[in-house]
């Protein structure tokens, strides 16, 4: 019987983050931002995540995230090179927050044009998308929501897609507002 | 080794901007009637376009809203079909978004109205089911992405029986982000045609029931089709266009024709995601030729008559295909009128005879998201 294994995962709370079983990277970071400009400098992000500024944050916790759990894994990934890797993502809000975002400011704008930038957040697989473009995650992705168990169900159901050869390895993130968790699985 | 199970489509039913049912939409396709029409659910003077196919009698005042509006009528007209016991899979892009609109407008903004979960709760009490439901949400590929989720778990025996809910409405949020990224169709969709500029939205919402075969055969439940295989794929390109080259298109349906055991001749036709966008409708068909590189394969798609009904057009275009095969039909393609020179011998203006009984069905959304579906009659 084919074994599935978390080879890797990353984590974000609010002020720090880390991976695997150690400790946080460190505690000193204020924002998202200077998060993911601190990784950069240790490595963590192998290059430049484009217009990282501009995402929105369900965006932002979940490619740092994902950096720290394929960082834990040792999975190597240059630009451009798209890889077998799936990715499912669960939260319970979904994008409410980026619909809000949006909404509010369209109606604040004189209900006459939305903003773009923010419109392409008000999918709940926006952040998964962005998290496939730099990581270049070429297999399933998909956003899925559970009345509870978030994290048993995704785990689940990635190691389903593993065996069911959706993909050869999968990425599952559980994401809340200022928190992530991301695990790198693969069978063996 | 563990028995793979069949799993075929036994209950179906929907609403669409042609009314109640698959047939009234089907004749509508058929007679190349477009259901777009002018919009008055809210002001459009600001926006690229002012049509849309929107289902009759919704209302936007109503406490309910509008996906909600179309589903109740659907589900409990079927409730009888649904078994308690159904695994709920339900798709859409933004669900009850209309409620956040009203709240925001009326500087209410509640978060829990609009959840997921709050969504998935109701309808899992409207088809008075037994188990927790998941929410699927990937873009425009989110149902059909759906149906191919609960088809895996009947295949390999997990569920034998997933009831598979999409809907998505017109609403005031969608359709001001997509003229926003000026992706509407001035006038209407034309699919395939040289003169296509963008896309028309629609709404529409139903449900097909899933069942391994072994249980639909013991319940003497109607079998119009077999789920054969299924694709899921991501570009890993850009949020909002595809891949030029369809790469993340091919690697879905070459995923999907080898999981169905299939060959190009074994294909009658293909229902295309055929946005009517410049660029979604060339790379589908760059991702044809180079995946069925023998004779064009007859495609068609019916956003020129439905709108893009977002989340629900991988439910909308299966159960259109269902039709097709049980009228061996291929659609034509509603507004399209000048083919493009990349479609010629794949779309066409007039219905043709569908010669084989297999379909495959494609859809493809925001962030690269790619889900091919393949069904037997």
């Amino acid at each position: 019987m084919r074994k599935y294994k978390i080879c890797g995962r990353g984590w974000v709370k609010k002020g720090a983050c880390g991976f695997g079983n150690k400790g946080p990277v460190s505690q000193e970071y204020t924002d998202l931002r200077s998060m993911y400009a601190q990784l950069k400098e240790k490595g963590i992000f192998k290059f430049t995540v484009e217009n990282f500024g501009r995402f929105d944050q369900p965006s932002k916790l979940a490619v740092i995230t994902i950096a720290l759990a394929l960082h834990d894994a040792g999975l190597i990934y240059t630009k451009g090179k798209l890889q077998d890797v799936g990715i499912i993502g669960t939260s319970i809000a979904g994008s409410t927050e980026a619909n809000l975002a949006y909404f509010k400011d369209y109606v604040e704008a004189g209900r006459t044009l939305g903003r773009g930038n923010l419109f392409i957040y008000t999918l709940a697989s926006s952040p998964l998308a962005e998290a496939a473009i730099h990581f270049g995650l070429a297999g399933p992705l998909l956003f899925l929501g559970y009345g509870k168990n978030q994290k048993q169900n995704i785990l689940e159901q990635a190691k389903f897609m593993i065996k069911t050869k959706e993909a050869k390895a999968m990425l599952a993130v559980e994401l809340s507002e200022n928190e992530a968790a991301g695990y790198f699985i693969q069978g063996r | 080794m563990s028995k793979i199970n069949r799993v075929v489509i036994t209950d179906y039913d929907l609403v669409t901007s042609y009314g109640l049912g698959i047939n009234p939409l089907w004749d509508g396709l058929l007679l190349n009637k477009s259901a777009l029409g002018r919009l008055d659910r809210f002001s459009t003077k600001q926006f690229l376009s002012s049509n849309a196919a929107v289902v009759s009698k919704l209302d936007y005042n109503k406490s309910e809203s509008l996906v909600m509006q179309m589903l109740a009528p659907v589900i409990r007209k079927n409730i009888s079909s649904i078994p308690d016991d159904a695994l709920l899979i339900l798709a859409s892009t933004v669900g009850e978004i209309d409620l956040l609109e009203k709240d925001v407008l009326a500087s209410r903004a509640q978060k829990s109205k609009t959840s997921p979960q709050a969504f998935l709760q109701k309808i899992e009490k409207l088809a008075k089911l037994k188990k927790p439901g998941i929410f699927v949400s990937c873009a425009c590929a989110s149902s059909s992405t759906a149906i191919a989720q609960g088809a895996s778990l009947i295949r390999q025996g997990r569920e034998d029986c997933v009831l598979i809910v999409a809907a998505d409405s017109v609403n005031e949020f969608v359709f001001s982000g997509f003229s926003a990224l000026m992706a509407l169709d001035k006038d209407k969709a034309r699919p395939f045609d040289k003169n296509r500029s963008g896309l028309s939205l629609g709404e529409a919402a139903g449900f097909v029931l899933l069942m391994s075969k072994d249980r639909a055969k013991r319940e003497k439940r109607n079998m119009p089709v077999e789920v054969l295989g299924w694709g899921l794929s991501c570009d890993a390109n850009h949020m909002t266009g595809p891949a030029r080259d369809g790469n993340g298109l091919i690697r879905a349906l070459t995923r999907a024709l080898k999981l169905a055991k299939i060959s190009q001749t074994d294909i009658g036709c293909i229902s295309a995601h055929g946005t009517g966008t410049l660029y979604n409708d060339a790379m589908e068909l760059k991702a044809f030729k180079q995946v069925f590189k023998n004779l064009p394969l007859p495609i068609y798609s019916v956003k020129g008559g439905t709108g893009h009904t977002l989340g629900s057009a991988g439910l909308l275009e299966t159960l259109v295909a269902l039709k097709a095969l049980k009228e061996k039909i291929v659609p034509l393609t509603v507004g399209l009128e000048n083919i493009d020179e990349q479609a010629i011998g794949w779309a066409d203006i007039s219905p043709r005879e569908l010669k084989k009984d297999i379909v495959v069905i494609n859809n493809c959304g925001f962030g690269g998201i790619n889900a091919v579906l393949v069904i037997k009659r």
